[in-house]
């Protein structure tokens, strides 16, 4: 078990090592911004282009050969300093580091639920598989996984917010901070609190994370984003259900005297829970943090989504790379703590130690 | 419901059984609802089974007697199957009736079931350990502790050697024959009047099987239990059943002593059924198929493959159960046993394999046991 985990710990450092690597490589054929800044200032200016650029290559170490620029690449990256963003006009890592928990605030409920909710709608349809409530489920789920999220997305937001008005159609940012900026659960605020910007009000308000008004605004992304998570997970659920339903030792179980609800919850969804396991932390993983993309610049939420799509479209070289890169490692690590569950759950696995 | 059928009369019979059977099961029928006529499965099924005994169901695949084994403690699949008529007692008690709750109690406490492939019989994972505690804490109030050490009593008595020091080790640790001793084990477990083995060896290695058989007989014996054992091999029939049943097409064709069904089978399908054992000549089975399940002909079901087939065979119902001799339990169904026919028109037949003429080398011709 021990050289497993330590084995596969290796492989995750390997993986990461060659898409840094290519990363690298990509980086170094992409116009470099600075550069070009350089020889439009040299063109303004009227001095010589060359020795601008050249000049200019010098000191951000350009000129230097390629493998101590790549040595320089993989130390910078190893201590956090991931460039700098033009369009933010501050290192990359901040950026991150502003912008992520804004992600994070309807992805993780909106990954846990719609887990925890797929998961028993494809397990409730693989025990009723062929009746007419397995139809439905699965109607539904088809229904989840072929509605485009950005386009449902607009959808709510018309209905409840413009017609309705039961949501704001604006996100508003500060909500969820304190008066100073920093991250809060719940406290009070005043008028002079930015998120209440030319609104005039006597007395206080909640703000912060947890407060109705963050709450309420976090409705619809979430539910978006649930949607066509929670009918993958519920197709991958039914599947792999589906293989135990009718296994033989369900109906040991089953000739033992084990209750219906037991035999699901114990026979059919445990086995059935390691592979899911490994789909459901990558796979969702990965739908969440694709689907971020059109519901941040959908809803106006400034997470990591918004600021990639703004820094593709932008050309901010730094923060692009750095964007499609955190997915991967999440990625890559999100497997690695797959693989190590599953030879935790999973008796039959064998570890291949000694 | 009804417990009385023209076609499997055998109460007719007097028996010197006064005691009450176990398991008595009476015109059973055990249906399965498809998209078109539903398949009739096991279409009118009576037997008992009395304490102590083994009783043997015997026939090919698609007769139904698994289905049969199952329906007693309702563990088909429902839907689609569905019970549309007949009685199954156990111990007096009526339980078609039961409800979901109530049947909980009967699976694993008073009836048990042992089935025929042990590979994936047991959950992959949960150490058997677990899976033996689980059935006895189903039926009874016992701490951890002590379903532990009743666990380890149960897994030596069915032959695991060191059984405390492997209750915690997963199936996939275990072989074939040792997975399915302790399947039996857990079976055993709470202590069931009925235990049904279906073809409890077939996917065994031979020398296990013989093993497993001569386990599953020395704790019947030991525990006084009634089995009903299911199987498509009359020759572990012989070595293991006090009475047998013949069933082919949803319907008991034959039944008997061992003895006497094997001194003198009567149903041509049962003869048929033996001289395809090893020895006997016979090779390669029955020609001919089992007729369709959703719209069986009228008349007797074998009457395809049935070399004495007449006319009378095929119009109304299957033919009644019809006394065989003297012997006091041996009924066939089949209507040159109905009284004022000559019966010998079967039982002097040769034994070549019905429907087909015999080849002029087969020596074993004509040869009963
Ligand atoms: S009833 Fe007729 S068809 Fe059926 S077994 Fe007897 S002889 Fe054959």
């Amino acid at each position: 078990m021990k050289w497993y985990v330590i084995r596969r710990v290796l492989w995750a450092a390997f993986a990461s090592f060659i898409i840094l690597t290519i990363t690298f490589v990509l980086m170094d054929q992409v116009p470099n911004q600075q550069l070009m800044q350089a020889e439009f200032q040299a063109a303004v200016n009227d001095v010589d282009v060359e020795t601008a650029v050249q000049a200019e290559k010098e000191r951000l170490g350009l000129d230097r050969p390629f493998h101590e620029r790549y040595l320089d690449f993989m130390t910078n990256v190893f201590q956090g300093d991931w460039g700098w963003s033009y369009e933010y006009d501050q290192p990359v890592v901040d950026v991150v580091r502003e912008t992520v928990p804004y992600s994070l605030l309807y992805g993780v409920p909106a990954i846990v639920l719609s887990t925890v909710i797929g998961t028993a709608i494809g397990l409730y349809s693989a025990v009723n598989q062929y009746t007419k409530k397995d139809y439905a489920a699965t109607f539904a789920a088809f229904f989840g996984i072929s509605i485009p999220n950005f386009w449902f997305g607009i959808v709510l937001l018309v209905v409840f917010g413009s017609w309705l008005g039961w949501v704001p159609i604006g996100w508003n940012a500060d909500i969820p901070l304190a008066a100073d900026g920093s991250w809060t659960l719940l406290e009070t605020a005043g008028s002079d609190h930015p998120a209440f910007f030319r609104q005039d009000f006597e007395g206080e308000r909640y703000v912060g994370i947890l407060s109705p008004a963050n709450l309420k605004q976090l409705i619809l992304p979430t539910f978006v984003l649930m949607t066509g998570a929670i009918a993958s997970v519920m197709r991958y659920a039914r599947a792999e259900a589906l293989e135990y339903v009718d296994a033989d030792f369900v109906k040991t179980a089953k000739s033992k005297g084990v209750s219906n609800r037991a035999i699901v919850t114990k026979h059919i969804f445990r086995p059935a829970s390691i592979p899911l396991m490994t789909i459901l932390v990558g796979r969702i993983l990965g739908l969440v943090l694709f689907g971020s993309y059109l519901i941040e610049v959908v809803f106006g939420i400034p997470g990591i989504g918004l600021a990639s799509f703004q820094a593709i479209i932008r050309q901010d070289t730094d923060l692009v790379a750095i964007t499609i890169l955190l997915p991967t490692f999440v990625a890559i690590v999100g497997n690695l703590i797959e693989d190590i569950m599953y030879a935790v759950l999973d008796p039959r696995i064998d570890y291949g130690d000694r | 419901m009804s417990t009385r059928d023209d076609t499997t009369d055998v109460r007719d019979v007097p028996t010197e059984r006064d005691d009450q059977p176990l398991l008595k099961i009476s015109n059973l029928h055990t249906y399965f609802r498809t998209d078109s006529e539903d398949v009739r499965a096991v279409d009118g099924v009576s037997l008992t089974v009395d304490p102590g005994e083994t009783v043997a169901i015997v026939g090919e695949s698609g007769s139904g007697k698994t289905v049969a084994s199952e329906a007693i403690t309702r563990l088909f699949k429902s839907p689609p199957g569905y019970i549309p008529e007949g009685s199954i007692e156990i111990n007096g008690r009526e339980i078609t009736d039961l409800s979901d709750e109530e049947l909980r109690r009967v699976r694993g406490g008073e009836v048990s079931h042992v089935f025929q492939n042990p590979q994936g019989a047991l959950n992959p994972v949960y150490t058997i350990g677990w899976q033996i505690r689980e059935a006895l804490q189903l039926h009874a109030d016992v701490s951890k502790s002590e379903a532990r050490e009743r666990a380890v009593e149960l897994l030596t008595q069915v032959g695991i050697p060191e059984a405390s020091s492997r209750l915690d080790d997963y199936p996939h640790e275990f072989s074939g024959g040792m997975k399915q001793r302790v399947l039996i084990a857990i079976a055993l477990a709470c202590e069931p009047d009925l235990l049904i083995a279906d073809e409890p060896t077939t996917a065994l290695d031979v020398t296990i099987q013989a093993q497993i058989l001569e386990l599953l007989a020395e704790l019947q014996e030991q525990r006084d239990m009634g089995m009903l054992f299911i199987t498509h091999d009359l020759g572990v029939v012989a070595e293991i059943a006090d009475r047998v049943a013949v069933m082919y097409a949803g319907k008991i064709m034959e039944k008997g002593s061992v003895e006497d069904v094997f001194e003198t089978p009567a149903h041509p399908y049962t003869r048929a059924l033996l001289d395809c054992l090893p020895g006997r000549g016979g090779i390669g089975g029955i020609p001919g198929e089992l007729p369709d399940p959703r719209s069986p002909p009228p008349g007797c079901r074998f009457a395809d493959r049935c070399r004495h087939a007449i006319d009378a065979c095929r119009t109304g119902d299957q033919p009644g159960m019809h006394r065989v001799g003297d012997a006091p339990d041996h009924t066939t169904s089949c209507v040159h046993f109905e009284p004022g026919r000559d019966s010998s028109t079967v039982l002097d037949a040769g034994s070549e394999p019905a429907g087909s003429p015999s080849p002029p080398d087969d020596l074993e011709r004509g040869g009963r046991r």
